[in-house]
């Protein structure tokens, strides 16, 4: 790569971009006027911001106690309710029939009434009310007989009721305000009764809590732009990284241009990365206008708001000068990131107009993920760094609110994460540059009967790579659906059927089944063919020896994220019903069945439509991927992604599910054997005690034991490299597109 | 110069299925010789000149410019070749002077040499009058002519012009065919391919007829001509593509059909 061509053509582009008055007024314009302008409109509409007035109908209002009172006139009592708001409660009556309808009956008067906007709320004394407050009050008034043990019978007075609307605000509001003030009315007749009985009010209430606030200054302060601000700039970023993106690549593509930088001698790498700079300038750029607008106005609209009678006084200020540092530096990968994954996207694309389609996608994929940090509770730890976006805006937020320390610790893991994030992002964006299929896709129709037409009839042995996307997909779809329809298994025969349910009918039937329609041959689309004793025994060792590593691995994932305790619960319950089970019904559930299931759809079904895309990396990892996403429980989708990796090896390696299918069973076997049997002889072997650690509920392997399984895989893995595998004419065939020049029969031509 | 050998291209789509769009073709170019790539729209020639403009990547064969293989040395191709075509656009937010000026220095052209060759063009392609016109701002004419001086700020030896005067007035059509010829006189290496026979004519040395990835003729166009017994080229290429057509379609009537259906309807995308 030429560094001068990058710099030519990050410059053009940067031009050619303050250029544009779109450009300019996205990244410029609107946010030095957005925030103002907002500031002030919410400014203004909250002067003119006034309290509704609540329409409330009191039945059997008449029969009420006149001390202490309730109503005056057609206001409540002063004193039950502020003020303010006693003027805003207006009482009026019911129409007298009302008194002898029944409840449900009534609710539905009310309701019409408050549909048709006569009323907000309804309260109803019933008729006995009074005279059961008064007899209460009486028999409060009484004293006890002396030296008796009993408590005194107190009548119980009947309830009187409020109707509501809780889905119309209006009604909602009349009722608490209402609320209010029967609440205070029944305080000031419970403090009368004790008064009748000398007894001092502070009886029902002997002490109170104090509060006492240890927030030391500005910390507020600092806790609501860690949330706002770490937020506002990762929107920014993305969207000032995706406009420009769009218009360096679709925009491009649509204006003819790209064509003619092609056949200049830039390299396709040199235009990804001066477009890429292109666009993280301007996406950092927009973060950083945005947020100087931001919290100028925020600064002078807070002390504005201040000045408005009545609203509580909003003492946040700047944000601090070492909080817009922290903003500035880890804006970089931020803008980086999103760059690069706009870029890649934008190069999808073939116009403008179908570019800006894809920025809700995705803005739908990260806003969870930017949403997530500022949820109460949400700390940047182990677990948390690891997730991309969320883990740097967790960084940002400790760093904003000064916890140096913590940030030190989780910093490398998150850089770690958006790094990787950026160089996966940017590999992207350059293979769409090389894509054919992508720079030169102009049609917008799609001959959808001509395709499948076609695609039936040139179909090859084995799916292709849409197709295997498509079944990926559906599998996952399927299972989504069957998922949350199916109930917990009470018994073990409960579970070996559903587990027999979706291990065959949702996973291996429609394996064949897909394998039949998207390809020629059922056995070639499932890799079904034997490749020798050797690749197959290598597979069973490998299990063997990364027992250990992948126990370890599966302690390390729920260390750094732990089990919520609802799917503990289910977990244990789940082994609880495996009680009665017998070894050879457990190995068949657990291990058999899973291994030969499992690997038919994803090692066999997807991974050789995968495969001809002729990229091991990118047949393997999304393999592993549906395979992770189908385990459901995200602990065990990481877990099942790492050893979907491995088994993925050996389908690339041997062009077969049989090593797969031993490696599966053996791996899953082991760890039966480990949760559920070794237990039980572990206290009687001394020769297990020394391969084990842990108590018996949590048992691992020694740390030699697992450096040992370490390094009998490297062994097993230089041997199974050597290992001679027999091929098929046909696998010889397939083999041929994995070099790159075979053309999958539902997608694009990777070429190149 | 320019030397391809079975040459072939297959595109697949969701929409098209596999459509054959070149299927080995030869070819050589010399120093000093305008090539002619004649077909209908569909017929390959954008295909193949992309090919050799190492935008595409062929499916099998060969195609080597001035000792440089397409595939193994894409960027010392870019470097020996000047590529104008009707779909080749010039940037809207910059000048002329700019454009060519961004070109001159990605082919790593000195500020000085830069400065006096793009002199020396404008003058000779008479753009001084809109150096500073945005590209947004300039007519077709002026677009085409932005687009040559950017082809040859690096004096490239190979030339490819792909429909380069569709779109183009009459004035400015000769004023582009005139500067094809001169090129030529500087012992320019140059492919040229149109669809409108009269330019073909005038300006090519040797031709070659394409339809629907094949060559149906090749050589010079009067020993050609002459051959089959026509007068003019147009004559030639009807008749070519006519006994095309209905060889192919008694050899296998339905490919034949089909693949006509799926050229028809990718015409102006392979083209």
């Amino acid at each position: 790569m030429k560094w001068s061509n990058i710099r030519l053509i990050f410059w053009r582009e940067c031009r050619d971009q303050l250029r544009d008055r779109r450009t300019l007024f996205t990244i410029a314009v609107l946010p030095l006027l957005l925030y103002p302008l907002l500031a002030i409109s919410v400014f203004q509409v909250a002067q003119f911001r006034r309290d509704h007035p609540s329409r409330v109908w009191v039945i059997g209002a008449e029969l009420l106690p006149p001390h202490p009172s309730l109503l005056s006139g057609d206001r409540f009592r002063a004193g039950l309710v502020d003020d303010a708001t006693r003027q805003l409660i207006a009482l009026g009556s019911a129409p007298p029939n009302w008194r002898q309808l029944s409840h449900e009956s009534l609710g539905h008067r009310v309701q019409q009434e408050i549909r048709q906007g006569n009323v907000d709320a309804v309260v109803l004394f019933p008729h006995d009310f009074s005279d059961r407050l008064d007899q209460f009050n009486r028999q409060m008034a009484q004293r006890p007989p002396p030296n008796s043990t009993t408590l005194p019978h107190f009548s119980t007075v009947p309830e009187p009721t409020l109707f509501l609307n809780t889905a119309n605000d209006k009604s909602r509001l009349a009722a608490q305000r209402t609320q209010q003030a029967l609440q205070s009315w029944r305080e000031e007749i419970v403090r009368a009764g004790l008064h009748s009985r000398q007894i001092p009010v502070t009886a029902t209430r002997p002490f109170q809590v104090a509060h006492v606030d240890l927030a030391e200054a500005g910390r507020q302060q600092l806790a609501f732009w860690s949330r706002l601000l770490p937020f506002v700039v990762m929107i920014w970023a993305l969207t000032g990284a995706f406009y420009p993106a769009i218009d360096l690549c679709a925009g491009e593509k649509e204006r003819g241009t790209l064509e003619t930088l092609l056949t200049s001698p830039a390299d396709r790498r040199e235009i990804v990365c001066g477009k890429l700079l292109t666009v993280t300038t301007f996406s950092s750029a927009t973060a950083i206008l945005n947020l100087s607008s931001l919290v100028l106005t925020g600064s002078l609209f807070f002390g504005q708001m201040n000045l408005v009678e009545g609203a509580q006084p909003l003492r946040l200020g700047a944000p601090s000068f070492s909080a817009v540092i922290w903003l500035l530096l880890v804006l970089l990968p931020i803008s980086a990131l999103f760059s690069a994954l706009s870029l890649g996207i934008a190069a999808f694309a073939r116009s403008n107009k179908e570019g800006q389609y894809y920025l809700m996608p995705l803005l739908l994929i990260c806003l969870p993920l930017m949403i997530f940090p500022v949820l109460p509770a949400c700390e940047l730890d182990a677990g948390t760094s690891l997730i991309p976006i969320s883990g740097i805006l967790l960084l940002l937020r400790t760093l904003i609110e000064g916890d140096y320390l913590i940030a030190a610790r989780y910093c490398l893991p998150v850089l770690g994460v958006t790094g990787l994030g950026c160089w996966l992002a940017i590999h992207w964006a350059v293979h769409q540059f090389n894509q054919e299929s992508v720079l030169f896709r102009e049609s917008e129709r799609v001959g959808l009967r001509i395709g499948l037409k076609h695609w039936w009839r040139k179909r090859q042995d084995t799916p292709g790579v849409t197709g295997a996307l498509c079944c990926g997909l559906l599998l996952l779809f399927i299972r989504f659906i069957a998922g949350s329809q199916a109930t917990m298994p009470a018994t073990w025969k409960e579970f070996v059927t559903s587990q027999t349910l979706v291990q065959v009918g949702l996973l291996a039937v429609p394996a064949v089944l897909f394998a039949r329609l998207l390809g020629r041959r059922v056995r070639h689309g499932l890799l079904l063919r034997w490749p020798g004793y050797k690749p197959v025994l290598a597979g069973g060792l490998l299990a063997v020896c990364f027992h250990p590593i992948g126990m370890e691995l599966t302690q390390l994932i729920h260390n750094l994220y732990p089990l919520s305790d609802a799917i503990g619960n289910q977990l244990r319950e789940l082994e609880s019903i495996m009680g009665p089970a017998s070894l050879g019904t457990l190995l068949l559930t657990m291990a058999v069945l899973p291994a030969i299931c499992e690997e038919l759809a994803f090692r066999g079904l997807l991974f050789s439509g995968l495969r001809r895309s002729g990229s091991p990396g990118f047949t393997i990892l999304t393999s592993s991927l549906f395979f992770g996403a189908i385990h459901g429980v995200f602990q065990q989708s990481v877990s099942a992604f790492l050893v979907g990796t491995l088994l993925g090896g050996l389908a690339w390696r041997t062009s077969s599910i049989l090593p797969g299918i031993l490696f599966h069973f053996a791996y899953n076997g082991l760890s039966l054997l480990l949760g559920l049997v070794l237990p039980i002889y572990l206290p009687s072997q001394p020769v297990l005690q020394l391969a084990f650690n842990g108590t018996e509920d949590s048992l691992r392997y020694h740390p030699l034991v697992v450096i040992s399984g370490a390094l009998a895989c490297l062994a097993v893995g230089l041997w199974f490299r050597g290992i001679r595998v027999d091929t098929e004419p046909s696998q010889e065939a397939a083999g041929n597109c994995q070099d790159g020049s075979a053309t999958d029969s539902l997608g694009a031509t990777p070429v190149a | 110069m320019i030397r391809v050998r079975q040459l072939s291209k297959i595109y697949t789509d969701w929409q098209h299925g596999d459509s054959i769009a070149l299927d080995a073709i030869s070819f050589d170019a010399k120093r000093g010789e305008i090539y002619g790539l004649l077909g209908t729209n569909g017929a390959g020639k954008t295909t193949a000149l992309r090919i050799l403009a190492t935008v595409l990547a062929p499916s099998s064969g060969s195609a080597t410019i001035d000792g440089c293989d397409v595939v193994q040395d894409p960027s010392l191709v870019r470097q020996k070749i000047g590529f104008v075509s009707s779909n080749t656009a010039i940037y809207d937010r910059m000048t002329a002077w700019e454009l060519v000026m961004y070109f001159g220095r990605l082919h790593g052209l000195d500020q000085d040499l830069l400065r006096d060759r793009m002199e020396k063009l404008f003058t000779r392609l008479d753009m001084n009058d809109f150096r500073d016109v945005l590209g947004a701002k300039m007519s077709s004419g002026m677009k085409q002519k932005t687009s040559i001086a950017r082809a040859l700020i690096h004096d490239p030896p190979v030339l490819i012009f792909d429909e380069a005067t569709v779109g183009l007035d009459v004035l400015v059509g000769r004023s582009l065919l005139d500067t094809v010829s001169a090129l030529r006189e500087q012992g320019k290496c140059v492919v040229f391919s149109t669809h409108i026979m009269r330019e073909a004519e005038r300006l090519c040395d040797q031709v070659a007829i394409l339809h629907r990835g094949r060559f149906l003729a090749e050589g010079k166009w009067r020993e050609l001509a002459e051959q089959h017994g026509y007068d003019d080229l147009e004559e030639l290429f009807f008749a070519l593509i006519r006994e095309d057509r209905s060889v192919r379609s008694v050899d296998s009537p339905r490919e034949s059909e089909t693949q006509e259906t799926t050229l028809s309807s990718t015409a102006g995308r392979l083209n």
